[in-house]
């Protein structure tokens, strides 16, 4: 109580923050009992009908939905182990570079697409892998078939994915490489000395040395699992990959936007945040437990 | 122990009510219900209620709107829809200020009318499809334009309300209110025609197709003879985007040329009549699988597109206007865009229309009862309902003859900006008569002079520029753009009243409004067909359809077939 007395100054200046958390962050969560209403927009929080389960049992009920939750799965499965895994070599790789300007190249090259918008992405992306684009165009000068990339469910998998992970790599990476600067330099001299090489060095000093900060955005990235990326699906997808690509939030746009079916859609929202807390819960006590690490 | 200053106490509390009531706010407003003691007021001052009437203050409307770039190609260059010379005479004339709570493409809008729906942030007037409508009016959200249509409504207006019977204002009323005035056109401006490359046709010496067979076979030779004899493999045969029912560059006439009759345009089935007074969801016939297995075999031999399935109605005009393809299903505006393009790009490009070809002669069109699912309503909360009706007079007598010379696309005028926005349902035909009228007599100038004269003065005006090769005010396409659409005997508008004449046409007889199933499942059977039928058109098994029949009827068809026809057998005029 006394360093609040002497710290109130310092408290106080966190209070703009504070409001703006519960205005935007749990002020909207008052919207939660859309899920159990049968919401109609004029008629407000307060006066929609309550339906108790309802919405949920709808949405569950819906032939998609078992397809949809499986390809958000495995979409969001196959993108958070490579974000975690691509930035992870390539982090490693280029902490070996030793040529500087090389280094600091490579560096803002990958991370650029970071910058870029789906919108704008999407498109480029969309026309590289069309039958006259350029991808094509390299298959057959191989003598190789043109493959339709974006209206085959197999293929578009893989390109959601794929072009996810370039885009996106360039974060983790940097992170990661500031991790690895973090490592103590009288460890490798000490190794050095008794003779380990690089790659002895990388797994027994590295790696061991990165293991917290990789754990964190393993944990970080689990709460998203059930986001396998809306933005990017919704501008790249089209009916003929529906079956592979369709996922929850996509799904729920669909039902949100166009059938302005807002209590089963908010029903989905919900379902989704309560699994995402589930799941950032167990993986953060498990690495406690285990690895004794902690955020807070 | 702890002890909380009391000042903190003040701040938490006045923190949780502000929370509070920021996300009640749009809970508690429309369940009230606001009198409308203003507008009583405005009505009951002595004078007579005005069509035209000058408010004395400025009365301040909102709006919101999609709009699309401007259609003339003269309207000046980054003008934003704020800055449409509609608005500022609309100011001057009746003092009504439009002010736009939000502008988006069109292609947004439905999208942002959904979340300022959802979040009870409505303007005052609204423009709405049926399915918005109904919400509303279930809501108790719209106003009630009865005395303002009878006191304010000019008599061109009325007499265009009631040019189809009163029919389709009867629709957008309930116990004895009109909620909506519906803004509804001719419906056969829906009727679908065939537009093919005429000069492709020459170059290969071949007949316009009259039957399906005949159309394959020239598709056939769109593909594979070089039409353009530019020595290049670089053109197909028939036009198509990923929504295979749309309002432009679809199936739609295709698969009438089948006798099958899927889609009004809207992903939704049409409903046709089974000859036992009963309504029939036109999407699961027979007919449509075989019209599917033929586009199945014509994408196999790249008379379509092989990625029709990616390309959007912009990516259809891009290659028609590139000389791509020379084969369009679509209605009698095709010539104002985007067949005027290509025919601006190309100085051979000749485009014909022809009856749509059938499976053994030309084929029936389907055509709407009514055409139109636009309605204009008012929101409740609007002090003065009858601003929304004087703009409807505005935009109409903007026609007149008087404003021709200021009513003009360079300076700033851009009509499908503004809103709302009524048009004489009979607009077409009126210009088609007029012009042609004016042309036997070999007149100069048209002798009409009502409030159509701009709509007829401006046709008559291209025409004359075309048919005498005159392209100082506009390029030879825009010219014959309007020209080939409107006015021409055997152009768009043209051909589609000779079908009219011969009877070949099938009606989708469902005009009510959308039903709850259909507002509920719509959607998702939406997404089924077209995932369904582009999977076919690509190469799935026919045999699939059968399958989507079924899931269909399961997911809700069987109930929405329920819904029509109790609507039919208790409501339909027949």
């Amino acid at each position: 109580m006394r360093t609040l007395k002497k710290e109130y100054l310092l408290h106080l200046m966190l209070l703009p923050g504070v409001i703006v958390t519960l205005i935007y962050a749990y002020g909207p969560m008052v919207g939660l009992v859309m899920a159990f209403q049968q919401f109609e927009p004029l008629s407000g929080f307060f006066h929609s009908e309550f339906v108790g389960f309802e919405n949920f049992q709808y949405v569950f009920g819906l032939p998609d939905f078992k397809q949809v939750m499986w390809n958000t799965l495995v979409i969001s499965l196959f993108k958070m182990v490579l974000h975690l895994l691509v930035p992870l070599i390539l982090a490693l790789l280029l902490n070996e570079v030793t040529r500087k300007w090389f280094s600091r190249f490579v560096q803002s090259a990958i991370f650029l697409p970071f910058f870029l918008s789906w919108t704008v992405l999407g498109g480029v992306i969309i026309e590289l892998f069309s039958l006259s684009g350029p991808v094509n165009g390299l298959l057959t000068a191989f003598h190789m078939e043109p493959i339709m990339f974006m209206l085959d469910n197999d293929w578009f998998r893989g390109i959601i994915i794929g072009s996810d992970v370039w885009k996106g790599m360039g974060y983790n990476m940097i992170v990661m490489l500031a991790a690895i600067a973090g490592i103590n330099a009288n460890l490798y001299e000490a190794a050095e000395v008794d003779g380990a090489g690089k790659w002895k060095q990388m797994l027994h000093i590295t790696l061991p040395g990165m293991a917290p900060i990789v754990i964190l955005l393993a944990v970080l990235s689990l709460g998203g699992i059930l986001n396998a990326g809306f933005e990017q699906i919704l501008i790249m997808y089209n009916p003929t990959v529906y079956e592979g690509s369709d996922i929850i939030d996509t799904f729920v746009y669909r039902l949100g936007m166009f059938s302005q079916q807002f209590g089963p859609a908010a029903a989905v929202g919900l379902f989704k945040s309560v699994i995402s807390l589930v799941l950032v819960s167990v993986t953060y006590y498990a690495a406690y437990k285990y690895n004794n690490y902690r955020i807070f | 122990m702890k002890r909380i200053k009391p000042w903190k106490m003040i701040l938490l509390a006045a923190l949780s009510l502000f929370v509070i009531s920021a996300c009640s706010g749009q809970g508690k407003e429309p369940a009230g219900n606001q009198p409308q003691a203003a507008a009583k007021e405005e009505g009951g001052t002595a004078a007579p209620p005005d069509p035209l009437g000058k408010y004395p203050e400025t009365v301040t409307v909102t709006e919101v709107m999609g709009f699309n770039p401007p259609e003339d190609p003269r309207t000046p260059k980054g003008i934003t829809p704020e800055q449409n010379a509609y608005l500022k005479d609309l100011k001057e004339m009746l003092n009504i200020e439009v002010k736009y709570k939000w502008t988006v493409p069109s292609s947004q809008f439905s999208q942002k009318f959904s979340l300022a729906l959802a979040s009870g942030d409505l303007p005052d007037i609204l423009e709405l499809d049926g399915k918005n409508f109904e919400k509303l009016k279930k809501q108790g959200m719209l106003a009630d334009l009865t005395e303002a249509y009878n006191d304010y409504a000019s008599p061109t207006l009325k007499k265009y309300m009631e040019s189809d019977g009163g029919f389709a204002m009867k629709t957008y009323s309930q116990d004895g209110k009109q909620l909506g005035i519906p803004a509804f056109e001719d419906p056969f401006l829906s009727t679908q025609l065939l537009w093919i490359r005429k000069d492709w046709l020459d170059n290969l010496k071949l007949e316009p197709p009259k039957t399906m067979d005949e159309l394959e076979m020239v598709a056939k030779a769109f593909v594979q003879q070089d039409p353009d004899q530019n020595g290049k493999n670089d053109t197909y045969g028939v036009v198509l985007q990923k929504n295979l029912f749309f309002w432009g560059f679809d199936a739609r006439g295709f698969f009438n040329g089948f006798g099958a009759y899927p889609s009004m345009g809207d992903g939704q089935t049409a409903w046709i009549q089974d000859g036992s007074g009963k309504l029939l969801p036109g999407l699961i016939q027979p007919e449509v699988k075989t019209a599917l297995g033929k586009l199945q075999s014509w994408y196999k031999e790249g008379i379509l597109d092989k990625e029709f399935a990616l390309k959007d109605e912009n990516k259809a005009v891009e290659d028609i206007t590139a000389g791509k393809v020379g084969i369009s299903y679509g209605e009698w505006w095709y010539p104002n865009w985007p067949l005027n393009l290509n025919v601006d790009k190309d100085p051979n490009a000749d485009w014909i229309a022809i009856q749509i070809p059938g499976l053994d002669g030309p084929g029936k069109s389907l055509v709407p009862k009514i055409r139109g699912d636009k309605v204009y309503a008012v929101n409740k909360k609007m002090k003065n309902p009858e601003a929304a009706i004087k703009m409807i007079n505005f935009y109409i007598e903007m026609g007149n003859k008087e404003y021709l010379n200021q009513n003009q696309a360079e300076k700033g005028y851009v009509y499908n900006w503004f809103s709302p926005r009524i048009y004489n349902p009979a607009q077409i035909e009126t210009i088609y008569t007029e012009v042609n009228k004016a042309l036997e007599a070999n007149q100069t100038e048209i002798t009409l002079d009502d409030e159509n004269y701009k709509n007829v003065a401006d046709v008559f005006k291209a025409t004359k520029d075309y048919l005498a090769g005159d392209t100082s005010n506009a390029s030879k396409g825009v010219n014959w753009g309007q020209y080939f659409s409107r006015a021409a005997k055997d152009g768009g508008w043209g051909l589609t009243r000779q079908i009219k004449e011969n009877q070949a046409f099938v009606n989708h007889e469902f005009y009510g409004l959308p039903t709850a199933t259909q507002v509920e499942k719509g959607a998702q059977l939406d997404k089924l067909m077209q995932e369904t039928f582009t999977k076919i058109i690509m190469g799935s098994s026919v045999d699939e359809f059968d399958k989507f029949v079924a899931s269909w009827k399961s997911l809700g068809g069987d109930e929405i077939t329920q819904e029509v026809n109790n609507w039919y057998s208790q409501q339909a005029v027949k």
